[in-house]
């Protein structure tokens, strides 16, 4: 099929929509199809919105491909007679950040009638679409109760999770994900100080551009409570030989974002690797992977009931292992696979 | 520095533009420059949608782009602090197309409208641009003459160049490219009809739709030329592209009235083979030099016929042209090191 793949960017920035749709690319082509990719750069400042969703409407693809698919906001807004969304996030200070401190539009009548434009082109496109889709419940819901449509959640799958395999459970927690405050890498280190096994904790990722300090912060925590020895903190960029020994070895992986749209990558990573995830209720997405005592813990977000469930698999190398296997059954249930992304995106 | 290269995009069709879009951003982070390529759909039909299309070029932003390289019409419409415009060419159809079988426009108020908005929005926003380049001296000429602007001469070159080669000079005329009206392939295939040597045709290359593969195939068919064309109607690999030049006779490589040298020229002489192009060819006359590089031929079907089998009958002159043809494409400099310096002063 002759497929057109659109989305938007921020020009230079590396990130998990990037990575979907990216993936998406790879394999659409791997399945034998020809993309088209158009990758739209995108200015989030709420005063540059407008015209640049009046541009989407205005790019004409409608005459090329059998099939549109839009993948992050605004590309939505392209026209297209055979348009599937697989919609990933809104434009959140006009949604859900919408009076909070978050909210980035102003909160005058100017800054009102921005939400409104953009809430009601959002409203126009989605029903364009002969199919909608989502990346999580959180969005699906999201949509339903801000723009009144129905979504199907069609959660993203790793590029190719046959990369990752199983070495052992071994005896340190990994926590793999860019550093950055709210993916919370410091609330691992608060409860290792918990624990009563000598359970060990890796965190491994990029820092964000501008968190230094936080790093910094995280390397004062592990002095000020003297666990040197159990916690290693590598801030970098991470070759993909190195991550796969970091996961094929470790007893479980350790995720605690807070409120996130989608279970995160290091999740689906974990049960490609056959190890159970450690979460907390408040992590979002990632609670619609994980269930409590089948394929991880999940736990509130209090450092003694975190350091619980990190013993509790310490002291269980065989409970790991089953919750571990029980992972890879889980990611297969949902649907979390290639064959279902192409056949549900292309139906 | 973070350079955004813009160029357009027709949905499923790549030529010689897209070829320079994906080099010019790979070049750019090889020299150590944050690079992104950003498409810009583009479609013309009805006419009016041009004007849409030139409409949301001006409505897109580029944040966190420090410099963007512009190539077509209407990429380069897209605003820009500190934009540079590498001018393959304007969208001709307004241009020098006018008045020409190749117009495409419709002559009617609504078209001459049309025409006047893109000449106009040339006027003021290519202006915008810090320093135009074009891709040759046609380019730079007819923007000269339309538009009053001045640019400054860079040429194109090759992505890589160390997988042409010459083995052999074979017993056909290998025509690589783009399939369609204004390519001319159509020529070329109907002069076939008019060899008196055994010489054959290797036509290569994807057609842009289906009426110009049936035409073709309606010409093979009609002169029981099955047997001296190969028709490859399909996008070609570089490596099949390189093989079919090696064991090539000579290059024929006809457009009508082509804004650059054309890649296909330059490829040839890096096989050190002849072009045969013809006197309304456009840019490709600023590479060849007839009976010297390549035989130039009035663009009819008697003597494109005549020029490949003067080539057919005398390989040794083949062979001598084509090493001029080399020595010309070794003294031109045309090289990444002198694009990327002009495009990141």
């Amino acid at each position: 099929m002759r497929v057109i793949l659109a989305t938007s960017i921020m020009p230079f920035v590396e990130g998990g929509s990037t990575q979907i749709v990216g993936w998406l690319h790879r394999q659409l082509q791997a399945y034998g199809h020809e993309v088209e990719y158009f990758q739209f750069p995108i200015s989030e400042s709420y005063s540059e919105m407008l015209e640049q969703l009046l541009a989407m409407r205005l790019l004409d693809l409608s005459q090329h491909g059998e099939r549109l698919i839009a993948v992050r906001t605004p590309s939505h807004l392209l026209k297209h007679p055979s348009k599937v969304v697989w919609f990933i996030h809104h434009y959140r200070s006009a949604y859900d950040l919408w009076g909070t401190k978050y909210q980035t539009l102003p909160g005058t009548a100017e800054g009102l009638a921005y939400r409104t434009a953009i809430v009601n082109s959002d409203n126009v496109a989605l029903r364009e679409s002969i199919r909608l889709f989502s990346n999580s419940a959180v969005v699906r819901d999201r949509l339903r109760a801000f723009n009144g449509v129905s979504a199907e959640v069609l959660y993203p799958p790793l590029l190719d999770p046959g990369r990752f395999s199983c070495g052992s459970y071994g005896d340190y927690l990994l926590y793999f994900a860019r550093l950055t405050h709210h993916k919370r890498q410091w609330l691992a280190i608060e409860a290792l100080r918990h624990t009563r096994t000598p359970v060990k904790l890796v965190i491994a990722g990029s820092p964000d551009p501008g968190v230094e300090p936080y790093v910094f912060d995280l390397e004062r925590l592990v002095e000020k409570y003297d666990l040197k020895d159990r916690v290693s903190i590598l801030p970098r960029w991470i070759p993909e030989d190195e991550k796969l020994g970091l996961f094929a070895e470790c007893l479980a992986v350790a995720y605690f974002p807070f409120d996130e749209d989608s279970y995160g990558y290091p999740s689906l990573e974990a049960h490609a690797a056959r190890k159970p995830v450690l979460t907390t209720s408040d992590a979002g997405g990632t609670n619609e992977l994980v269930i409590d005592g089948e394929n991880g813990r999940v736990t509130p977000a209090d450092p003694e009931l975190i350091a619980h469930a990190m013993d509790g698999l310490y002291d269980d190398r065989k409970l790991a292992r089953r919750m571990g296997e029980a992972g890879e059954a889980r990611v297969q249930k949902l649907g979390i696979n290639w064959d279902n992304v192409m056949s549900r995106l292309l139906a | 520095m973070r350079i955004a290269v813009l160029n357009n995009a027709v949905p499923f069709v790549r030529g010689g533009a897209e070829h320079l879009a994906d080099a010019l951003t790979a070049k750019l982070r090889e020299y150590g420059h944050s690079a992104i390529l950003v498409r810009i759909p583009f479609c013309w039909e009805p006419p009016t949608k041009i004007l849409e299309h030139m409409l949301a070029c001006r409505l897109l932003r580029l944040p966190e782009v420090e410099r963007a390289v512009a190539f077509k019409f209407p990429a380069y419409f897209v605003p820009h602090a500190n934009k540079l415009v590498w001018l393959l060419h304007q969208f001709r159809q307004a241009y020098d197309f006018w008045g020409t079988s190749f117009q495409g426009l419709p002559d009617t108020q609504e078209g001459r409208d049309v025409r006047e908005c893109i000449i106009r929005a040339d006027n003021v926003y290519l202006a915008e641009a810090k320093t135009i380049f074009t891709n040759s001296e046609v380019t730079a000429r007819r923007l000269k003459t339309f538009n009053g602007l001045d640019s400054e001469l860079l040429y194109p070159p090759l992505l890589e160049k160390g997988h042409f080669s010459c083995v052999d000079y074979g017993d056909y005329v290998f025509a690589p490219g783009r399939i369609n009206d204004v390519k001319r392939q159509r020529l070329l295939v109907e002069s076939m009809a008019f060899c008196r040597s055994p010489v054959r045709l290797v036509l290569a290359g994807r057609t842009e739709t289906k009426v110009d593969a049936d035409r073709i195939q309606a010409i093979i068919h009609a002169q029981g030329l099955e047997e001296r064309i190969e028709f490859v109607d399909r996008f070609i690999t570089e490596e099949e592209k390189a093989a079919w030049f090696s064991r090539a006779l000579a290059c024929a490589y006809i457009p009508y009235d082509e804004d650059s040298y054309g890649y296909v020229t330059l490829e040839s002489y890096l096989s050190r083979k002849p072009v045969i192009t013809c006197d309304d060819s456009g840019g490709i006359h600023e590479l060849v030099k007839d009976g010297g590089t390549g035989r130039i031929v009035p663009a009819e079907p008697r003597a494109i016929a005549a020029a490949m089998d003067e080539l057919y009958h005398d390989k040794p002159l083949a062979r001598r042209m084509g090493e001029a043809g080399h020595s010309l494409a070794q003294s031109l400099n045309i090289n990444w090191d002198r694009v990327i310096e002009a495009l990141t002063r």
